[in-house]
C-alpha cells in the first residue's frame, strides 16, 4: 500500500516564556493510503499538535514530514496553505461554518480558494452535500441547523476537495451520542466506499472502534499502536 | 493557457473576497453605519466648509471686478495737491500702458425731485467712464465729450436711484435738480452690486466740468484710468509713479522743490528703498519703513509722514484679497480634515473589534487554503468600503448642506478642489488605518486562530 503520510523523527518544541516544552518528541508515523487511523491520548499528550502537524497548520520544530511523496516540512506559508487546500480536508470538534453563509455558501469555501469557477463549484458542492445527506438542507445557515447536521456540512467541506486525507479533531466532542454515532457511521463509509483516507482525534475509546488502527500517544511518543478489530 | 488559468484563479479569490469584505459591513449594520457616519461628518464638513470659504472668495473677487479690470487710481489725499482735468488727457498720452483716463470729481448736491428733497452723491467724470469702470448702460446713453466741453446739465443715473424714482419705470428724459440747477435724465447704468467702496449704484454721474461748477470747492481730486491688459497697468503704474514724483517735485533730478526739504539725504534714501523694495515709494526721514502692500505694485508718495498721492492697481488689490482668502479657505478645509483624520481612527478601532470578532473565520480560512494576502485583502477592502461609502455620503451631504446655505442669502461654490481633497483623505486614511488590522488579521497563526473562543 501507498505510504501518503510518512513521519520520521517529529518533534515540536513549544517556549513558554524561558521554559520549553516539548509537545511531540521524535515520532515516527507512517499512515498508507484508506486507512482509518484513530490517535488517542490524554490531554495535553501532544495527539492535537500532532493532528496539527499532518494537517500542515503547524510546522514540526525538528524531523521530516512527506505528505505524497513530497517533503512539506519547511515550505512557505503560502505553499503550505495550497497544500492544504489541495490535500487535505479538516472537520474540526466546533464545526468552524461561517455563519453568513449557507450550507452550499460554506462547502464551496475551499474551491474559492483553488479558484474553481461558479457553476462547478455549486455542482461539486451539491455532490457532496448530497454524499452526507443534507441535499434538503443546502439553504440553510448553520443556524438553522442542528449539531449534527452542521457536521455533516463541515464533513462535506471537507470531502468537496477530494483530499488525500481527512482530518479529523474530536468530530464528535460536541455532540450527542446519537448524532455523534452518526457522524462516525458517515466517516467508516466514506473510508469504506470511497477509499478515503481518515486521521481523527478522540477521547472516546467507542469513537475509536470505528477507525482500523488506534496511535496511543503519551507525553509526546508514541506508546503503542493497535489494530482495531 | 496557463497564465489565462492563473489569472481566473485568482479573479475567482479576489471576487470572493471582495463579497465578504461587503458581507462583513452588512454582518453588523448598525456598527458599520456609525464608522460610516465618521467618514461622512469628516468629508461633509471638508467639503461644505470649502465650498463657503470658497463662496466667500468669489464674492469678494466679483465685487472688486465690479470696479472694472485693470483700473489704475491716482488719488491725492492733500488739500495742496490738485489735478487739472486735462491732466488726465496728458497722462493718457505719455503713459503708453494706459488706455483712457477720466478726471473724477466726488461731492454730494442736494436733489430735487418733484416734491421730495434729499441729499445725493455725485460723481463727475469724463465722457470715457463707462470705459473705464466697464460700466453698461440698461437705458438711455452715457454723456458724450461734447456734453462734457459744454458743461451740460445731464445726469446718467446709477440702478437704484433710477429705479427708486418712478417704481422702476424709465426715468430718461425726466428732469431733476441738483443744488438748484435742471438736469436732463439721458442715461440708467446698470446696475452692480455692492462694489467695494464705490457704491455706484446709489450715486449720479454727470460731467466733470458741470460738476465743478456745481460749487465753488470742488476740485479734480482723482484721476482714474485704464490699461488694456493687467502687464500694462503693472507699466503703468511704474511709469504714472515717475511722472507724478517729477511733478510734485520729488525724487531723482528734482530736489530744491518748495514743497519738499531739501536734505540731500532724501535721494540717497529713495535708492535704498527701491532697490530693497524694488517699488517706487518716496518716504521721509518720519517714516522709516515701507509699509506693507506698497511695494506690489501700487505706489505712494509721501509727504511728512502722510501719502499725499496714492497710485493703486486694483488689480494688485483684488490678488491680495484673493490670496488671503485662499489662505482662508484651505484653513477651513484644513481644520475640517482634522475630523476626517478622527473618521480614520473610527475605522481602526471597529476595524481591530471585527478582526478580534472574526478570529475563527480567519483561521478556518486558512485552514482550508486561504493565504495571508487573502485576509490582509478581505479586511483592507473592508474598511475601504467603510470609507468609500462615507466618502460618497460625505459629499452628497455637502453638496447638499451648500444648497441649504445658499438659500439662505450666502454666495456657496461646490469646489471640486475640496471634494477631491476630501475624497483622497478619507479614502487613504481609510486605507492607512485599515492596514494595521488587516495585517494583524492576517498573521495569526491558523492553529491559534482556531483555538480562541
Amino acid at each position: 500500500m501507498l505510504e501518503i503520510i510518512k513521519l520520521k523523527g517529529i518533534s515540536r518544541l513549544y517556549k513558554i516564556g524561558q521554559v520549553k516544552v516539548t509537545a511531540l518528541n521524535e515520532i515516527d508515523l507512517s499512515i498508507e493510503e484508506g486507512e482509518f487511523v484513530t490517535i488517542m491520548g490524554p490531554s495535553g499528550s501532544g495527539k492535537s499538535t500532532l493532528l496539527n502537524i499532518i494537517g500542515c497548520l503547524d510546522r514540526p520544530s525538528a524531523g521530516t514530514y512527506e505528505l505524497s511523496q513530497k517533503r512539506v516540512e519547511k515550505l512557505s506559508d503560502s505553499a503550505l496553505a495550497d497544500i492544504r487546500n489541495k490535500y487535505i480536508g479538516f472537520v474540526f470538534q466546533r464545526f468552524h461554518l461561517m455563519p453568513a453563509l449557507d450550507a452550499l455558501g460554506n462547502v464551496q469555501l475551499p474551491l474559492i480558494y483553488r479558484g474553481v469557477f461558479g457553476r462547478e463549484r455549486r455542482k461539486r458542492a451539491k455532490a457532496a452535500l448530497e454524499m452526507v445527506g443534507l441535499a434538503d438542507r443546502m439553504h440553510h445557515t448553520p443556524s438553522q441547523l442542528s449539531g449534527g447536521e452542521q457536521q455533516r456540512v463541515a464533513i462535506a467541506r471537507a470531502i468537496v476537495v477530494e483530499p488525500t486525507v481527512i482530518l479529523a479533531d474530536e468530530p464528535t466532542g460536541s455532540l450527542d451520542s446519537k448524532s455523534g454515532s452518526n457522524i462516525m457511521s458517515i466517516f467508516r463509509n466514506l473510508n469504506r466506499e470511497q477509499g478515503i483516507t481518515i486521521v481523527q482525534v478522540t477521547h472516546s475509546e467507542e469513537m475509536a472502534q470505528y477507525g482500523s488502527k488506534v496511535v496511543r500517544i503519551l507525553d509526546g511518543q508514541i506508546e503503542r499502536i493497535d489494530k482495531v478489530g | 493557457m496557463a497564465l489565462i488559468r492563473k489569472f481566473l484563479t485568482i479573479f475567482v479569490r479576489v471576487w470572493f473576497t471582495a463579497k465578504m469584505a461587503m458581507q462583513g459591513i452588512l454582518s453588523n449594520p448598525l456598527r458599520s453605519a456609525l464608522t460610516i457616519l465618521g467618514v461622512t461628518i469628516g468629508v461633509t464638513s471638508v467639503v461644505s466648509l470649502m465650498g463657503i470659504g470658497e463662496g466667500a472668495r468669489l464674492a469678494v473677487i466679483e465685487q472688486f471686478e465690479s470696479l472694472g479690470t485693470n483700473v489704475i487710481q491716482i488719488q491725492s489725499h492733500h488739500a495742496s495737491v490738485v489735478f487739472e482735468p486735462e491732466y488726465a488727457d496728458e497722462l493718457v498720452e505719455r503713459v503708453d500702458g494706459l488706455l483712457v483716463a477720466t478726471p473724477i470729481v466726488n461731492t454730494k448736491a442736494t436733489m430735487k425731485w418733484r416734491r421730495a428733497i434729499g441729499s445725493v452723491e455725485i460723481l463727475g467724470a469724463s465722457s470715457d467712464f463707462p470705459t473705464v469702470r466697464d460700466h453698461k448702460l440698461i437705458a438711455g446713453h452715457f454723456f458724450t465729450s461734447l456734453h462734457v466741453k459744454q458743461r451740460s446739465p445731464v445726469a446718467v443715473l446709477g440702478y437704484n436711484i433710477a429705479t427708486g424714482l418712478l417704481n422702476g419705470r424709465n426715468v430718461v428724459g425726466y428732469t431733476l435738480t441738483l443744488n438748484g440747477q435742471t438736469f436732463r435724465i439721458i442715461g440708467v447704468l446698470a446696475q452692480k452690486g455692492n462694489g467695494v467702496a464705490d457704491n455706484i449704484d446709489n450715486k449720479i454721474v454727470i460731467p466733470y466740468s458741470t460738476a465743478l461748477k456745481l460749487d465753488d470747492k470742488r476740485t479734480v481730486s482723482e484721476i482714474w484710468g485704464k490699461a488694456p491688459t493687467s502687464l500694462d497697468a503693472d507699466l503703468a503704474v511704474v511709469q504714472l509713479s515717475r511722472i507724478i514724483k517729477k511733478k510734485l517735485g520729488i525724487g531723482a533730478g528734482s530736489s530744491g522743490s518748495p514743497s519738499v526739504p531739501t536734505d540731500p539725504g532724501i535721494i540717497e534714501k529713495e535708492m535704498l528703498l527701491k532697490a530693497a523694495a524694488g517699488g517706487y515709494v518716496v518716504y521721509d526721514s518720519v517714516m522709516p519703513y515701507p509699509g506693507s502692500g506698497s511695494s506690489s505694485g501700487s505706489s505712494n508718495l509721501s509727504f511728512i509722514g502722510e501719502d499725499i498721492v496714492t497710485i493703486t492697481n486694483l488689480n494688485q488689490l483684488v490678488e491680495e484679497a484673493d490670496s488671503a482668502n485662499r489662505v482662508m479657505t484651505l484653513l477651513l478645509g484644513g481644520i475640517a480634515a482634522v475630523s476626517l483624520l478622527v473618521g480614520g481612527l473610527g475605522i481602526m478601532n471597529i476595524m481591530m473589534v471585527a478582526v478580534n470578532e472574526r478570529i475563527e473565520e480567519i483561521g478556518l480560512r486558512r485552514a482550508v487554503g486561504a493565504k495571508q494576502g487573502d485576509l490582509l485583502l478581505q479586511f483592507l477592502l473592508e474598511a475601504l468600503y467603510v470609507s468609500i461609502i462615507g466618502t460618497i455620503a460625505g459629499i452628497v451631504a455637502g453638496v447638499w448642506g451648500l444648497g441649504i446655505f445658499e438659500n439662505l442669502g450666502y454666495e456657496t461654490a461646490v469646489s471640486m478642489h475640496a471634494i477631491k481633497i476630501a475624497s483622497a483623505v478619507a479614502l487613504s486614511s481609510g486605507l492607512l488605518f485599515g492596514v494595521y488590522p488587516a495585517i494583524s488579521a492576517s498573521s495569526v497563526p491558523p492553529i491559534e486562530a482556531l483555538r480562541r473562543q
